[in-house]
């Protein structure tokens, strides 16, 4: 950020995390009520309507809102749920869809005109899923493992000379229970939060050059403003799209790992 | 990573990588929502339909190959009923032809024997022309030959005997000549 | 899974978990061994463990993970 800061002269200011971030309530007085907050609760109607309205009372013959909401089924199915769960994979693809959706808007609303706040940039609404899915794992690891062979399949993997295990051991079992979930949250997080930055850094470059201080000079800066929003806004939205298939893509890969033990 | 380590080092305010209460809320209350609507109701729909229709494109395509198969049955039928009323007519005409042919040997045989009795009909009535031909002119000889004798002679016929001779001998030669003649 | 008969979804499975171990095993590592070396340092008042924590951890994460997926 401090080399975005030094570029702007005095009187543009660099929007800040702060600023960007810590937004004010909608209604003064209801605290908890804030934009990421509705747009999170927007977002949920927004996904439950619209699975509502295609798979309610699917046919056969799909049409409609059920052919697009059934490609975005059909993209979870072939390329989140199978690779990973194999034969379980329609057990969990309840959950692994509703985790796609969900997070797909949640992200999708940093770039819909009005909205244009992601709501995974705020790290509550990652960490929540990942938790969720963090504890489902470990559950699931118990279940079908043993709680016994679930840690000993998790830190001891088969095949190395004993002395080394000793060494190893800590490192699996902090790279599976804590890292794990921790960058789960934050890769979702992160990349949200950097890209509606940049975004909105570019943004109002643009809006400040060319109208709140528009002169022959800076003039060319605030149309590279401009510009690079709209390449960034394109940009963010294969992100947005990316990270959360990656998302339900690991949550597929822990609840396999837990359903086999790994090798 | 690094960029939320960057950002945080920004960081002036509140820290963005500790999550406000409410939020934590609103987003358990959106996940279970999501999972309980989405997941748990309208997902298993969605996957019976999807079941649904892999069984009606299985059960289109079995139809499809029933169909092909029955109408490739029919076809053989079809093919196997003109192929034998193709032998049957073939036989027929085989058939009529031996029957024509042996038609016409009878009629020939008929013919040839109604010619033959026709001839012999003729040949028949011809000899006995010829008989009867032979007989009266026989006679008539006869007569004639006595008359002329009897003319040439007079009334001198005491030799009978001697006469009767030489009729007959005149006979005997004539008829000698006449059957010759005849012939 | 070494019991169970091997699936034609476990190369792609193996593939993506090693892919998605690597970094996961590496901060692992360094954390606790370089966390390690920076308590050996303070308590002994020297600053050469931290870097050894760290470089070993490196080098057993990176070890765990070619034993894991890695033949």
């Amino acid at each position: 950020m401090t080399a975005l800061t030094v570029l702007a002269d005095d009187q543009f200011g660099a929007p800040t995390p702060d600023e960007l971030f810590n937004l004010p309530p909608i209604i003064a007085g209801v605290d908890w009520f804030t934009k990421p907050v509705l747009l999170a609760l927007l977002s949920t109607i927004l996904v439950i309507g619209v699975c509502w309205a295609a798979f309610a009372s699917p046919k056969v013959v799909p049409r409609g809102v059920q052919n697009v909401v059934e490609y975005g089924y059909m993209f979870v199915r072939d390329q989140v749920a199978r690779p990973f769960l194999g034969k379980d994979a329609d057990r969990w693809m309840g959950l692994l869809v509703s985790v796609f959706f969900l997070v797909l808007i949640w992200n999708v609303m940093g770039v819909i005109p009005l909205a244009q706040f992601p709501v995974a940039s705020h790290i509550a609404f990652p960490a929540v899923l990942a938790l969720s899915i963090y504890a489902l794992k470990v559950y699931l690891g118990v279940k079908h493992q043993g709680a016994g062979g679930y840690f000993k399949n998790m830190m001891f993997p088969p095949g190395l000379p004993k002395p080394i295990y000793l060494l190893l051991a800590p490192i699996e079992f902090l790279s599976n229970m804590i890292i794990a979930p921790f960058t789960h949250a934050v890769r979702l997080f992160a990349n949200m939060f950097a890209g509606h930055m940049l975004i909105a850094f570019f943004s109002m470059v643009g809006f400040w050059f060319l109208f709140e201080k528009l002169t022959p000079l800076g003039a060319g800066v605030g149309v590279v403003g401009v510009i690079m929003t709209i390449i960034l806004t394109g940009f963010e939205m294969f992100i947005q799209f990316l990270q959360a298939f990656l998302f339900a893509m690991l949550a597929a890969m822990y609840i396999g790992g837990s359903l086999h033990p790994e090798h | 990573m690094t960029t939320a380590a960057t950002l945080l080092a920004a960081e002036e305010g509140a820290n963005p990588l500790i999550p406000h209460v409410y939020e934590l809320v609103v987003g358990i209350f959106a996940f279970f929502a999501v999972v309980l609507v989405v997941g748990k109701i309208l997902v298993p729909r969605i996957q019976k339909t999807l079941a649904e229709r892999t069984d009606a494109i299985e059960g289109g395509i079995k139809r499809a190959e029933e169909a092909q198969a029955e109408a490739q049955a029919l076809q053989q039928q079809y093919r196997d009923q003109l192929a034998e009323a193709r032998h049957e007519a073939a036989r027929l005409r085989e058939e009529a032809r031996e029957q024509a042919a042996q038609i016409k040997a009878e009629l020939r045989e008929e013919a040839q024997a109604e010619a033959r009795r026709l001839v012999e009909a003729a040949h028949a009535q011809i000899e006995a022309d010829r008989q009867q031909a032979f007989a009266q002119l026989r006679t008539e000889i006869g007569r004639l030959s006595t008359d002329l004798a009897s003319r040439i002679v007079g009334e001198s016929l005491e030799d009978e005997a001697r006469q009767r001779r030489t009729v007959d001998r005149f006979l005997d030669e004539l008829e000698g000549s006449g059957a010759q003649a005849v012939r | 899974m070494s019991e169970q008969e091997r699936r034609p979804e476990d190369d792609g499975q193996d593939f993506a978990n090693a892919a998605w171990s690597i970094p996961s095993s590496l901060l692992a590592g360094m954390a606790i061994y370089g966390g390690g070396g920076w308590l050996l340092d303070r308590w002994l008042d020297t600053s050469a463990f931290f870097p050894i924590g760290v470089v070993l951890g490196v080098v057993l994460s990176v070890y765990l993970v070619y034993r894991k997926y890695g033949r």
